[in-house]
């Protein structure tokens, strides 16, 4: 069966694929989607134990995850194995590559936050001076986005702040705690914006590609689906240099096997989807495929303590949660640094965390007690700024378990982002200060990159070709009937969660190769 | 199988049909042996009842060396004391877990602790001219206090000294908690509770980095019957 030609390969299951999958066969395309991974099935892969059942009592299991910090015990077993799949970097540049492999990819395991970019973001350049303008704008995109909040129930107010665009939400007219309304009193008069949360309600408790976006898909009767599927690279057609599939490799067999289609869309996450292209040799005539790697600063932040809420006075003060979006470098300019940050806020109603003290033993019991339901959480989420030097490149010399070449990844954070986290946390000390709250724990050194899980560019798009990899469609300026809509495409990383504009992006990119497809340009 | 048994497993096949005719109304007779080997287990099979091995048998010590143990026994003892009638660190058997787990850990871990443990026992013979394993809670505390900081997820103390005792104490914390002593302990007031959460088992795990069973693993079919859940339709 696989013989056949199908209309679209879509390489990756994700968001962005599911989103691909879906428009496209909607428009009544054929398309075969390969997922590297397979088909996560809670009833027969989960079930409820406690920690003690688990071989480390909770703990990561040792070597298999390393980089993955938001790993435990529990979960090791839905992130890639960097044994089976490694990549390397330098020894004092570490990278956390956090990568999730099962039907859906990372859309089943995210945090929601479901912010656009705006204008600052697009036209960063315009605005300051450094890297490049998107292609497109914010005006280009609105309409997109609209359509995939209603996919995903995003929950939000119109806050009305220009950095933070309006959408099309579920509103969130809850009225805010007594702690955010003593943050707010603080912040209003410094000009710092305090927003609802946005943030994907999904359906059933899920916000994936698996729930929101594939049935759609398969009730077309118009995608074929694999698992199990790891590309190792493209295939191109000899007559007309353009790509017409892909070679795989069976995860479980070895069995080596291909697939053609008359378009190749790349949605395996950022840099998978750059991966293979560079293990392809395609689309790089610009050569700044793997360049321009960026992701968000986080790590830093601040917890601080609602005195008000101790000894059990939590209900008032504390449970509600709230973004400062990107302040700095708006209507003011800093010296310190390019762009900016965002401050998650959350007013917590859980224990504050035993390291948040400095004692031990029944005295630290004493204090847990007291300060239980009081903690206050600033983090931050900062722009990291799109630099040439920051790339990735194949490693040669190392394979995976199915002898595809691994990535290096060369990449380091600089003073921009070093000075941007101290300012924050700065910033988020003053404020707490401030509002009486007691400053519990506090930490200005970012994560290593690609913590975030928010890893963007390295395909980045752009009207000039000897610049950008892929015009304003996502498109690639080489290969007419190539596309890539994963995070790889972004000019600019911005402070926000990318999910929300992966997806516009991805069914911009559907409907335009729809279209093209129709009146036979591809 | 002994030519005995085969001729008589013979001689039943032979006679089952005559037997079948005359018995129509009757329930079936039972397969005649041998039967396939293993068709046996279903879903009315009793589950046998096991214990974990670390609640009935002793582990071996495999990393520490007995006197880092020594230290670490007595550490674990001064961080994580029984509080209320929650286990302490030593009831909850810690010690022995974190030599299973640090033993099995990168080696700048390993490293943490084992030069950790040291130096604490260095001290405490520079001061008290005695093993740390043999000090009272407040000679202890003497060395540890200052020691102590507070910080961050993910950004422990990188002084040296601090980042080992502040380390040690929150693997000490989390593995005690963590215990099935500390979870069969009666819940008094608001003593943090033994993490329970969804368990993802290793999902289709035949490809394992570990062993060279990877290749030889028998093909099969991974495709997902499209039946067996319910596709969502949602109203949009």
């Amino acid at each position: 069966m696989l013989t056949e030609t199908y209309d679209v390969l879509i390489i990756g299951s994700g968001h962005s694929g599911g989103m691909a999958a879906k428009i496209l066969t909607e428009y009544g395309i054929r398309c075969i989607m390969l997922n590297a991974g397979p088909v996560a099935d809670v009833t027969r892969d989960a079930q409820h134990k406690h920690a003690y059942e688990l071989p480390y009592r909770g703990f990561r299991p040792p070597g298999q995850i390393e980089h993955v910090f938001q790993s435990n015990g529990f979960n090791a077993n839905v992130w890639v194995d960097e044994r089976e799949v490694p990549y390397t970097s330098k020894e004092d540049q570490p990278y956390n590559w956090v990568r999730v492999r099962l039907f859906g990819g990372r859309s089943l395991f995210w945090s929601r936050q479901s912010f656009r970019l705006s204008d600052y973001e697009f036209k960063a350049k315009s605005h300051d001076g450094f890297g490049e303008d998107w292609p497109i704008s914010h005006a280009d995109l609105a309409p997109y986005y609209s359509r995939v909040e209603g996919i995903l129930r995003v929950m939000g107010a119109q806050d009305g702040v220009p950095q933070l665009p309006n959408g099309n939400f579920i509103p969130d007219d809850a009225p805010w705690t007594l702690a955010l309304q003593r943050f707010i009193e603080v912040t209003k008069p410094r000009g710092i914006p305090v927003c609802k949360q946005r943030r994907a309600l999904g359906r059933d408790g899920l916000a994936s590609s698996v729930n929101l976006l594939l049935p759609d898909a398969e009730a077309t009767g118009k995608l074929t689906s694999v698992a199990n599927a790891v590309v190792r690279e493209l295939t191109v057609d000899k007559n007309t240099g353009l790509p017409n599939g892909c070679n795989f490799v069976d995860r479980l067999t070895h069995r080596e096997m291909s697939v053609k289609a008359r378009a190749v869309v790349l949605a395996a996450g950022t840099l998978e989807s750059t991966r293979i292209l560079l293990n392809s040799n395609l689309a790089n005539s610009s050569g700044v495929v793997g360049r321009y790697l960026m992701d968000q600063v986080y790590g830093p932040g601040v917890l601080a303590s609602v005195p008000q809420a101790r000894r059990g006075n939590i209900n008032a003060w504390m449970g509600s949660a709230a973004i400062v979006p990107r302040f700095r470098n708006i209507t003011s300019k800093t010296d310190k640094f390019l762009r900016g940050y965002a401050i998650n806020t959350t007013a917590s109603v859980e224990a504050v965390p035993a390291r948040n003290f400095a004692l031990y033993g029944a005295e630290l019991q004493r204090k847990l007690d007291e300060y239980f339901g009081s903690g206050f959480y600033m983090t931050i989420m900062g722009e990291v700024l799109g630099r040439y030097e920051n790339h990735v490149r194949i490693n040669k010399d190392r394979k995976d378990a199915w002898g595809i070449p691994v990535l290096h990844v060369d990449t380091k954070y600089t003073d921009n982002e070093f000075n941007m986290a101290k300012d924050a946390v700065d910033t988020a000390c003053e404020l707490a200060d401030a509002a009486g709250f007691e400053i519990l724990s506090k930490n200005d050194k970012p994560n290593p990159p690609g913590y975030s899980i928010h890893e963007v560019g390295t395909c980045r798009m752009g009207d000039d070709p000897k610049k950008s990899v892929l015009n304003r469609f996502s498109q690639s300026h080489d290969h007419k009937n190539l596309f890539v809509v994963d995070g790889a495409q972004f000019t600019s990383a911005g402070w926000q969660n990318p999910t929300t504009t992966i997806l516009a992006l991805s069914m911009r990119a559907s409907e335009y190769l729809a279209g093209e497809m129709m009146r036979q340009n591809i | 199988m002994r030519r005995r048994d085969f001729v008589r497993a013979v001689l039943a096949v032979g006679a089952a049909p005559k037997l079948l005719l005359g018995q129509q109304a009757a329930a079936p007779p039972p397969p005649p042996a041998p039967v396939p080997w293993l068709l046996g287990l279903n879903a009315k099979t009793p589950m046998p009842q096991v214990a974990a091995a670390e609640e009935v048998a002793a582990a071996q010590l495999r990393f520490f060396s007995t006197q880092q143990m020594a230290t670490l026994a007595r550490l674990s003892d001064v961080l994580m004391p029984p509080v209320g009638e929650k286990p302490g660190a030593l009831q909850a058997r810690t010690p022995m877990f974190l030599d299973f787990l640090i033993g099995s850990s990168s080696g700048d871990r390993q490293k943490l602790y084992s030069s950790g443990l040291e130096w604490l026992n260095g001290e405490s013979k520079k001061k008290y001219n005695t093993e740390f394993a043999r000090l009272t809670d407040q000679q202890a505390g003497e060395l540890l206090k200052p020691w102590m900081r507070t910080w961050l997820n993910d950004h422990p103390p990188t002084e040296e000294h601090a980042d080992f005792v502040n380390i040690v104490h929150d693997d000490i914390r989390t593995a005690t908690v963590n215990s099935r002593e500390w979870s069969a302990a009666p819940e008094k007031g608001r003593e943090p509770r033994t993490e329970e959460e969804l368990y993802w088992s290793p999902i289709q795990p035949d490809l394992s980095p570990q062993s060279g069973r990877a290749l030889s693993v028998q093909p099969h079919v991974q495709a997902v019957p499209p039946s067996k859940h319910r596709i969502p339709s949602y109203q949009r």
